[in-house]
């Protein structure tokens, strides 16, 4: 398969690590040698921050019990470093085999992929959506705007570094 | 390809528009034509379903241009869910699809689980069946009736809400609650089975055929029901496959496939029923489908009630304790399961790292479920594929050669639900 | 400004046998001090009792508000006979849903689009409060856009909770509780 790097399989399933640069190529690989005729998901995420100390709730670190906090418990194993920041995950079914796949392209910040839209035409909002929400550039894309949020809209909200917003909530008992 | 090789196509080649296949783009011969009106239905628009924003460019009643606009019910879900415990997060996934709640709590405890290892006891897997099935009634249900609605058949409205409102009685009933039940827990279910639901639930399931036979009874052969629905917005089972289209809309234009049959989660392979396929792509066929599918749910929740009746006594979730939390009886016996409860409370309860797709056949579709654990008690990452917003893209290829009057057919069929949309 | 500054400082309570309410004593005590006209009381009557609501359906909410209308909570018989879908044509706004800050400029328009006198009823925990999404998208409560008569709770609210809330709007309204934006002075 071209622009293949890596396979791993875990709960059942198999992802295939893919060059972002040679995208396009592997996919179109899969979808007419293999039959994968459905794109059923873009799900883009950011791993900023990832198995390092306060975020997701830890209340040790990665180096185990914190002697200063009494009861707090440590990682009990830090998690799997990863290679990039963020990781662009393609889920592909065959119909009507039921073989499912996940495509994973990793990326550095403002390292543009190539657009999945000549391949399989559903990918057109889905990458909108990974561009509005996560900031992931899409190359090739003929109609690359904010989907989900307002078009003048500056930031992308899923990232890890961009707060989660809302208001602060007041009680009824303070001032 | 699950098609018949022998039927003829629907149409010739593909008719997704290109280059943006979910933009219809205006002819260049048309374009700056003084008979060219655009217009705006707008995000509150009485045959929307929800808050859809279409801009139509219109000659005469044709429509020679469509883009669609969504975002207005953008509620950031999968932001505020990376906030919450996994046990706390499962009240988000509920009001994202709010017409089959069940089925979204279902796909997002079901990912839980599957990182967790977490085997569930038979009962709440068969009771999460019926109650899975129950809301696709309940959601094919909404959707008649606002389909109807929209194509003049007012009086359906109040057909379809008569059952709709009995099944919410059933889940008042089990639950607590009419919607958003938050009945799933990872583990199993939530609560046991009260005894007297049995009866009411059967005595739905014996009135539920003739309920269907009421509502195909109004339409079926109402000479206007037919003229608005067959051969409007046809779609073939290329580009269905192609456009990423799944549930109701697929099954409409010839394509046999059902996540119930091809990869049966819970008890499905467990239980009989047919998966209706019809291949004429248009509006009527995907009708068909839904009324057929109303049915064959109420054959799987009766086989459901016959299991589950002959399961009284027998567990409702799962015994992990360091996942489900401990009967309340214990905690005044008990040291460790008090520790147990205060960890799963107030912390919660640490999914192992890994990274999981699942998806379950929704009422719209494959409802698929993305979930990245770094092995804390709250996700790193929840992704919804919501069939919904894939419909939606098929709007500007169903709209090829449409009246404007069949725009509100066409999209009430792709039956699409706002919140699912933007989530 | 709260109903306790008319008077009103209790909830009515629904029990079985203890006659009307004090809600309907305190409505009908305001309806002396107020000392409303003949033509003005009659008016209020006519108008409380004839609201039409906008379809202004959201999110889930929307759900709960159309089985208001179907057979078992009828809403017509309380005269809020049809959803009127231009707002032009509507008295009620039920803001049933989460409110998206992409969607505050439309909510707004059609409220503006409503001719006097309008009423808001914010259904639900998003609409009155922004609910359980606490975030950058969602709107913290409807009443920072536009000003809101009667806040129904629940997620989603009931039926039968819609319904009080509607049916204690309309004694609101004949008890000459002016709207909200008269009040608040938050409509142009």
């Amino acid at each position: 398969m071209p622009g293949l790097v890596e396979t791993r399989e875990a709960h059942g399933e198999m992802t295939l690590v893919v060059d972002p640069a040679r995208l396009v190529e592997a996919c179109t690989h899969l979808r007419d040698s293999e039959g994968f005729n459905f794109l059923a998901d873009v799900a883009a995420t950011d791993y900023l921050g990832w198995g390092g100390r306060g975020v997701a709730g830890y209340i040790g670190d990665a180096s185990g019990r914190d002697l200063n906090r009494p009861g707090s418990q440590g990682l009990e194993r830090t998690p799997e470093p990863k290679p990039k920041r963020f990781a662009m995950n393609y889920h592909l079914l065959a119909i009507p085999d039921g073989r499912r796949v996940r495509v994973q392209a990793w990326l550095d910040e403002d390292e543009p992929v190539p657009t999945l839209v000549p391949v399989w035409p559903t990918a057109d909002w889905h990458e909108r959506e990974a561009w509005d929400l996560m900031g992931i550039r899409i190359e090739g894309h003929p109609n690359l705007s904010r989907i989900l949020m307002e078009d003048d809209w500056e930031g992308h909200p899923l990232r890890k570094d961009y707060p989660i917003g809302g208001e602060p909530v007041r009680f009824s008992g303070e001032e | 390809m699950a098609v018949a090789p022998e039927k003829p196509r629907i149409y010739e080649g593909s008719r997704i528009p290109s280059p943006t296949p979910t933009v219809l783009q205006v002819p260049p011969d048309l374009r700056g034509s003084e008979d060219l009106l655009q217009v705006n239905f707008g995000p509150n628009h009485p045959s929307t379903h929800g808050v859809l924003r279409l801009i139509v460019d219109l000659h005469g009643e044709d429509v020679v241009g469509l883009s669609a606009v969504v975002g207005y019910l953008h509620t950031g879900f999968e932001k505020s869910m990376e906030a919450k415990t996994w046990w706390k997060g499962i009240t988000y996934p509920e009001r994202i699809d709010y017409l089959s709640f069940q089925n979204n709590e279902l796909v997002f405890v079901l990912a839980i689980e599957e990182l967790l290892g977490l085997e569930v006891p038979e009962k709440a897997t068969w009771m999460r069946m019926c109650l899975a099935e129950l809301n696709r009634i309940h959601s094919h249900l909404v959707w008649l009736a606002t389909a109807a609605l929209e194509l003049g058949s007012i009086s359906m409205f109040w057909y379809c809400f008569r059952e709709r409102d009995t099944i919410l009685d059933l889940y008042e009933m089990v639950c607590g609650t009419r919607m958003h039940t938050r009945y799933f827990q990872a583990g199993g279910l939530a609560e046991d089975i009260p005894r007297g639901f049995f009866p009411e639930a059967r005595k739905f399931v014996d009135w539920m055929p003739k309920g269907v036979d009421d509502y195909e009874g109004l339409v079926d052969r109402n000479e206007i029901w037919l003229e608005r629905t067959k051969g409007i917005g046809l779609l073939s089972a290329d580009d269905a496959i192609a456009l990423g289209q799944s549930g109701p809309v697929l099954r409409g234009s010839g394509v046999d496939w059902d996540l119930r049959k091809a990869e049966p989660y819970l008890a499905y392979d467990q239980v009989d029923f047919n998966v209706p396929v019809y291949d004429n792509g248009d509006v009527w066929d995907r009708y068909k489908v839904h009324m057929d599918e109303m049915r064959e749910s109420t054959r799987i929740v009766a086989q459901c009630l016959d299991r589950l009746e002959g399961m009284e006594g027998q567990p409702w979730i799962a015994d992990d304790r360091k996942v489900v939390l401990p009967p309340r009886e214990e905690l005044h016996t008990s040291m460790e399961s008090l520790i147990h409860h205060f960890k799963i409370v107030t912390e919660g309860y640490r999914v192992p790292e890994g990274e999981i797709y699942v998806a379950v056949e929704s009422a719209r579709g494959e409802l698929g479920c993305y979930v990245v654990s770094d092995g804390g008690p709250r996700p790193w990452r929840v992704k919804f594929r919501a069939p919904s917003f894939v419909a939606l893209e098929a709007t500007a290829t169903c709209m090829t050669d449409a009246l404007v009057a069949d725009l509100i057919a066409i999209v009430g069929s792709l039956d699409t639900v706002m919140g699912e949309v933007d989530r | 400004m709260a109903l306790k500054d008319h008077g009103l400082n209790s909830e009515r309570v629904l029990w079985v046998g203890k006659g009307p309410g004090v809600f309907e004593e305190e409505l009908g005590n305001l309806e002396d001090k107020l000392g409303l006209s003949t033509v003005e009381k009659a008016v209020a009557w006519a108008q409380g009792s004839s609201i039409w609501p906008d379809t202004f359906g959201l999110a889930c909410c929307a759900i709960e508000m159309m089985s208001i209308v179907s057979a078992r909570y009828d809403i017509a018989r309380f005269g809020a006979e049809v959803f009127r879908s231009s707002p032009r044509q509507a008295d009620l706004l039920i803001v049933s849903g989460r409110v998206a800050h992409k969607m505050a400029a439309p909510l707004r328009q059609i409220y503006d689009q409503m001719l006097e006198p309008k009423w808001v009823i914010a259904m639900g925990a998003c609409a009155s409060s922004g609910g359980m999404f606490n975030n950058y998208a969602v709107l913290q409560g409807v009443d920072k856009i536009v000003a809101v008569d009667i806040h129904v709770p629940g997620c989603p609210p009931r039926p039968e909770a819609l319904v009080e809330g509607i049916v204690r709007l309309q004694e609101k309204i004949k008890a000459g509780v002016p709207p909200a934006y008269e009040i608040r002075g938050v409509a142009s």
